[in-house]
């Protein structure tokens, strides 16, 4: 490489470091800085002393320690959060686990009786389930809490399984969300199978059958060990989508014990004497974590499923 | 172990927009204990359409299809104890070579699971692939791969096996030696096997008989040689055989056949054969053409070299009545490997009146085939 002298031409071609390739890691520096910088924010505010915390760029690490005069780093914040927020990531967890599990096996056996199987009618049952998709949260709000406060008597039904441990009263909220959501999810999670078990072999079912195999056998030992890489897309779309959500929580559990944790972090460090962002960024990252967890688990199934 | 009788089935799809398509029209055949039967045409003549009405995987429209003299129409494709080899295979990708072939007794007999395990080995080891047991599919080269979906039908040691293109996925080869081995391996498990191919070398070479279908239409069951050298009609004839045998259109004119580039003088048992039909087709088989320097006779005639291809044991000539023409029509004739022809030459070829087929024109119906008085497949075909 001669000094500033050499045309692109040359530089694509000779050897060191072409200019290409320069700017392809420049850009992904400056694109993972750009999506980091909101998170390293998060966590710098979150250690930051409330009074301080208006007095400097909020992504630089804390000026002043966070107990101050002691000079000590504390993650006294989190601690707080953790604290405050616990019953909600419980009643996150009881909701979401559930929905999620239930959502993907019951789109996924939709998926099959609707596209392996077939039977006259399925496509028009099948329209019904895409429709489903395009049905917008505003309009089924106030039928939905009609539905589950005034229709089904849920409240009362749920009422003799409270004597099992750990189950209350309040769960059957709880139970009503999960309900709820896995029926919302259903359409997406049975378009996503469907597309997944159109590309499955006919002779491979056919086989099947002629082995012996019932449908339900099919399923079981066939349909469902070759849906494991769709299972993980639709368990992290899922389990993001539910535990986001605050609009149906809203709705359906309104306040009280069971609250979930999109609906806790909304009051979270908020009174009159004014906001504690630290602890809102650290209530926010902590109700954030377990969907990172669910990536991390289930990433490497996941980029499989995408691909496939 | 059983025989399958196919008697009047006919199989009518119905389009979305009402149209009805008969894929297959009224086929009645008979298959022996143990035989092995080709069911051979044209890519969408019925063939694989018929053989998925015997394994339950399309409904029959109307006819009976039985299996050891038992009616199967309505048995779901489980319950009929008959096997498929598919063209893709169809193993199952999650599975290993074992469980692939123990599947089918898993879920079709209440075998206990060291018997099950006993059977697959012992298959595994005839069929070459015992050290391969462990192997998922994707792991397996395509070769094996059609030994595995093999052994998954012979395990399960069912009344009969039905075959769709089975070697069609290997190359010519490997096909080749596949095809001796299907052979011996069904004479010696002596089981009933319809065998669905396009390729006319594989009925041919494979099959105790060949039914050959065009266009749902059953055209002729019978032994390789019947089909070969006595066509029930002009489509059998120019579809069995390769190089296919030539066709020249021609007109009755009393004693003799008029074509557009040559005159044809029949025998007596030929002019009977052709009665009082005025058009007719003239076949002859490429091999039954000689093909000579020079020489003439009454059915001698003068024609030029077009194309030579070389086929090492044998030369496919092919041959014009038009010389200098760019596109000319040609006929075909093999001639010995070791003769040397070029194109351009002139020769002279011999069509002999004892080797023609005579076909009617207008439905193709074969009026005469060809005379196998001097020759030694006589007995067979009797």
């Amino acid at each position: 490489m001669s000094f500033g002298t050499s045309t692109d031409e040359e530089t694509e071609t000779g050897p060191g470091y072409p200019l290409r390739r320069i700017v392809l890691y420049v850009t992904l520096a400056a694109m993972a800085a750009f999506y980091l910088i909101p998170i390293e924010t998060g966590i710098m505010t979150s250690l930051t002393n409330p009074s301080s915390y208006s007095g400097q760029f909020p992504y630089l690490p804390p000026l002043e320690p966070l107990l101050s005069g002691t000079g000590e780093f504390s993650l006294q914040p989190w601690q707080n959060a953790v604290d405050l927020l616990g019953q909600g990531l419980v009643n996150s967890a009881i909701l979401v686990i559930p929905a999620t599990i239930l959502s993907g096996l019951l789109g996924s056996m939709a998926a099959y009786g609707l596209t392996t199987v077939s039977w006259r009618g399925q496509i028009a049952v099948y329209v019904t389930f895409v429709a489903g998709i395009f049905i917008p949260y505003q309009a089924v709000l106030v039928p939905l809490t009609q539905f589950w406060y005034n229709v089904v008597p849920l409240r009362t039904a749920f009422q003799p399984v409270t004597v099992l441990p750990f189950v209350q009263g309040y769960h059957w909220k709880l139970v009503a969300l999960i309900v709820t959501h896995t029926a919302y999810g259903l359409p997406i999670c049975t378009l996503l199978f469907r597309a997944h078990y159109k590309k499955l072999s006919d002779e491979m079912i056919e086989a099947a059958r002629l082995d012996g195999a019932s449908i339900y056998r099919i399923y079981r030992r066939i349909i469902l060990p070759l849906s494991v890489p769709m299972f993980a897309v639709v368990f992290i779309y899922q389990f993001t989508q539910i535990w986001n959500d605050l609009l149906f929580a809203l709705t359906i559990i309104q306040f009280g014990d069971a609250s979930v944790v999109t609906q806790e972090l909304v009051g979270l460090g908020v009174s009159q004497s004014g906001t504690n962002f630290p602890l809102r960024m650290a209530g926010a990252l902590v109700a954030a974590l377990p969907t990172l967890l669910v990536y991390v688990l289930f990433g490497e199934k996941f980029a499989k499923g995408v691909a496939a | 172990m059983a025989e399958l009788t196919l008697d009047d089935v006919t199989k009518v799809f119905t389009e979305d927009d009402g149209n009805e398509i008969v894929a297959v029209d009224d086929v009645n055949i008979d298959i022996d204990d143990g035989e092995f039967l080709v069911l051979v045409g044209p890519s969408g003549c019925g063939k694989s359409t018929t053989l998925r009405m015997i394994a339950g995987l399309e409904t029959i429209t109307s006819g009976e299809i039985s299996l050891d003299g038992r009616r199967i129409n309505e048995k779901p494709p489980a319950e009929r104890d008959i096997a498929m080899v598919f063209q893709s295979y169809a193993l199952y990708p999650h599975m290993t070579v074992r469980e692939n072939m123990s599947f089918g007794l898993e879920e079709s007999t209440d075998m206990p699971d060291d018997e099950i395990a006993t059977h697959v080995s012992e298959t595994a080891e005839m069929m070459g692939i015992g050290d391969l047991l462990e192997r998922k599919p994707a792991d397996l080269s395509g070769g094996q791969q059609q030994r595995v979906a093999l052994g998954r039908a012979i395990v399960r040691d069912p009344e009969a096996f039905l075959m769709d293109e089975p070697l069609s996925n290997l190359d010519a080869k490997l096909r080749a030696t596949m095809r001796t081995e299907l052979q011996r391996l069904q004479a010696e498990l002596g089981v009933t096997t319809v065998y669905v191919t396009h390729d006319q070398t594989e009925a041919m070479t494979m099959g105790d008989r060949i039914a050959i279908l065009d266009d749902g239409v059953l055209q002729q069951v019978g032994t390789p040689l019947e089909c070969y050298h006595a066509p029930n009609n002009q489509f059998v004839a120019g579809f069995i055989g390769e190089p296919s045998m030539n066709f020249f259109p021609m007109d009755r004119r009393d004693d003799r056949l008029v074509g557009d580039r040559f005159e044809y003088e029949l025998t007596a048992a030929q002019r009977e054969a052709v009665g009082d039909a005025d058009r007719v087709t003239l076949g002859v088989r490429p091999e039954d053409i000689t093909v000579d320097i020079e020489g003439g006779g009454s059915h001698a005639y003068d024609v030029f070299v077009d194309v030579v291809e070389p086929r090492g044991d044998e030369n496919t000539v092919h041959l014009t009545f038009d010389r200098g023409v760019d596109e000319p029509e040609t006929f075909t004739a093999t001639i010995s490997g070791l003769r040397h022809i070029q194109a351009g030459e002139p020769v002279v070829a011999t069509l002999p009146p004892d080797s023609i087929h005579l076909f009617d024109a207008e439905t193709g119906v074969a009026l005469h085939n060809r005379s196998l008085e001097t020759t030694e497949v006589t007995e067979q075909l009797t």
